[in-house]
């Protein structure tokens, strides 16, 4: 029957969207239905060969109820594919806007699968050929997408400095709050002055100036 | 979508949003007016009453500048009033009890339409004040005989947060806090039960009366609600989409539409 | 959007009972027969968006030559169920996306009595989701059975009101955030 593999992908679509993170790409799914398409369309050539451009569908039903049958599933497999790539482009965004970098999060793998040579000068992105069996969530466009599509939010944000448009959505409780620090993290500059952050130590500061140090962990609020 | 949030609007943001609620407050310190965006408040002078939004009365609540005066609904006997005609009242049983008049709406008592001045925006347009922008939170010192407590809008909000930051300016606070976890889960009760009439509401031109629903108790049903309501405009569409072509066939046919308000026979002498 | 959408999408690959009227060589493959003929009057589960399109789209003349039939989810005894208690049918095992896809079969078949059977239906379990819902203890014993037999419509519907009362209670502080 038509169109199983392309429900399949559907189903791994409908998946993702429940996921917090991306599963694998499904490279072979996504093979087999383009092959199918292919098969379909040289039917459709096939089918109409024998008329030279001249088929009249009135005279001959049969035909051109194979014909439709074709076309029909040819729609059908576009439609899933494009389906899927969009449910997994859309998560890629959200993941972008939550500020989790995922070319990073692909490289263990990449070492992994290069025998274990640790760290010697192999920082930024490794190149992912798929020669060297890429054991990556993403596929080459999608990695590509999501560092072109960082780069357009990075540029987005840059024009206001002094909000975060990634920031949180909570509206704010009160202007200033109480705060233990987790991590050293040296001085930071606030409007008000300096405050230093040094581990255990516990402050009083405007939430507005400390939101972005909560979301990364270094401080904690209390209350 | 990128966006985490879902349709609708967060307890946290209706809070928010209820703490632009006018509150009455008796200020322990002077203060200088301030010129606000939202507009300007007025200068503090104790012992003199001052009118301010709860955001800024809680603020200066929590700095010992000033206690604030509950309104007169959030009192025991007043919420016991209201539990009762929740549960008790027959008429009142699959519905919320009346919330306060709004200003022009007549009340029982009145016996000539009330007269209100209309209010106009800058550019002179006119509007009707809503909450949070009604004096329904202010304290008041005489309330007339005869008049029902009722709850305002943002109810359950400023009940909330008036226990957690001034619970020692409120009359009995442990009952009060014990009432208003009761009206609240009866109210739910009778938003859930309620499933059964939204079929009027998925309707062409059908609706459901939600009449004194709080600001809290709307946005934790909105979502099940409206997907009740979609779930039975779906399951309905075809059906509906056929009663309109039979309406437009009977209207392109030159039926009775029900506009007409004579019939034709009468235009001749 | 409903092109791309997920729920569509899947709706649509649901099964329908299809007849063709006349005979159609080389399209086997539907019976999973790849390469044969399909006889007249042979009668093949096809999904919606084949099922649909071939009906309205392939003529013989004027007549069709493909028809289509209620699926078996939507049959009468289904609905002889549902009249007498909507609540202990499983919904889900007849179809994942049972309300989607009477949706679609409703624009295909003109069935008045269904649209009351299952809008009846709907009301009455939706009623039940929200007891559930608001009831912590609800995935327990005749709760899990009625649960499973959710279909996608209703497990939405089940996840919303879950989630909007947790986020209440959070915020009124009877729950902690995890």
């Amino acid at each position: 029957m038509y169109g199983e593999h392309g429900n399949k992908l559907v189903q791994h679509a409908k998946r993702t969207q429940a996921l917090t993170h991306l599963p694998p790409y499904q490279t072979e799914l996504v093979r087999a239905v383009a092959r199918e398409v292919r098969d379909l369309d040289r039917d459709v050539a096939h089918l109409l060969s024998q008329f030279e451009g001249s088929f009249n569908p009135s005279q001959e039903p049969a035909i051109a109820c194979a014909l439709l049958v074709d076309h029909l599933c040819m729609r059908r497999n576009k439609r899933c594919l494009l389906a899927y790539h969009r449910v997994r482009a859309e998560k890629l965004e959200e993941l972008c806007w939550t500020g989790v970098d995922l070319l990073e999060q692909q490289l263990p793998t990449a070492e992994e699968g290069a025998g274990g040579t640790s760290g010697q000068g192999m920082g930024g992105h490794v190149a992912m050929s798929s020669a060297s069996g890429n054991h990556s969530s993403l596929s080459p466009e999608e990695e590509e997408y999501f560092r072109q599509y960082s780069d357009l939010l990075a540029a987005y944000k840059g024009q206001w400095t002094d909000i975060d448009l990634t920031g949180s959505l909570e509206p704010p409780k009160d202007l200033f709050i109480d705060v233990r620090v987790l991590k050293d993290a040296g001085e930071i500059q606030t409007e008000y002055g300096v405050i230093n952050l040094t581990k255990n130590s516990q402050l009083y500061v405007r939430q507005g100036d400390v939101e972005r140090l909560i979301a990364q962990g270094f401080l904690e609020r209390l209350g | 979508m990128a966006f985490p949030l879902p349709r609708g609007i967060t307890p946290s943001e209706i809070s928010f949003l209820a703490e632009m609620e006018t509150v009455t407050i008796l200020p322990r310190q002077r203060l200088e007016g301030l010129e606000l965006l939202g507009g300007p408040v007025e200068p503090l002078l104790p012992p003199r009453r001052a009118s301010l939004p709860l955001w800024l009365a809680l603020l200066l609540k929590r700095q010992r500048r000033a206690n604030i005066l509950p309104p007169p609904w959030l009192h025991p006997e007043s919420l016991e009033l209201i539990l009762e005609i929740e549960t008790k009242n027959d008429e009142y049983q699959h519905a919320f009890s009346p919330p306060p008049p709004l200003p022009g709406q007549p009340t029982p008592r009145d016996r000539r339409p009330p007269t209100t001045r209309p209010h106009y925006t800058p550019d002179g347009e006119k509007y009707y004040p809503a909450p949070p922008f009604l004096p329904q939170n202010t304290a008041r010192d005489h309330i007339p005989p005869g008049e029902p407590p009722a709850l305002p809008f943002h109810w359950l909000e400023v009940g909330t947060m008036l226990l957690e930051a001034a619970s020692d300016d409120l009359v009995e606070p442990d009952q009060t806090r014990r009432l208003l976890k009761e009206l609240r889960e009866v109210r739910m009760a009778k938003i859930r039960s309620g499933v059964d009439v939204l079929d009027a509401a998925a309707m062409g031109g059908g609706g459901v009366a939600l009449t004194g629903v709080g600001a809290m108790e709307l946005g934790e049903g909105r979502r099940f609600i409206a997907g009740v309501v979609d779930g039975l405009r779906r399951i309905g569409a075809s059906k509906e989409q056929a009663r309109r072509e039979e309406m437009a066939e009977e209207m392109a046919n030159g039926g009775y539409d029900g506009t007409q308000d004579y019939e034709d026979g009468e235009m001749e002498f | 959007m409903s092109y791309y959408d997920i729920d569509a999408i899947l709706t649509d690959s649901q099964k329908l009972p299809c007849t063709f009227e006349l005979e159609v060589p080389g399209l086997g493959i539907l019976e999973g027969n790849p390469g044969e003929n399909i006889k007249a009057g042979t009668r093949i589960d096809l999904p919606l968006w084949l099922g649909e399109m071939l009906s309205i789209g392939a003529r013989l003349g004027t007549s069709r030559l493909v028809t289509l039939d209620l699926p078996s989810a939507l049959s009468e005894r289904v609905m002889n169920a549902l009249k007498a208690d909507p609540r202990t049918v499983e919904l889900r095992s007849l179809a994942p996306h049972f309300y989607s896809l009477s949706e679609r079969i409703l624009e295909l078949f003109e069935e008045e009595e269904m649209v009351e059977v299952l809008s009846n239906t709907f009301k009455k379990r939706s009623a039940e989701i929200a007891d559930h819902a608001h009831n912590p203890q609800g995935a327990l014993g005749q709760g899990a059975d009625f649960l499973r037999g959710l279909d996608e419509t209703e497990r939405q519907l089940f996840r919303v009101a879950h989630d909007s009362a947790k986020e209440t209670r959070i915020w009124a502080g009877e729950a902690k955030k995890k």
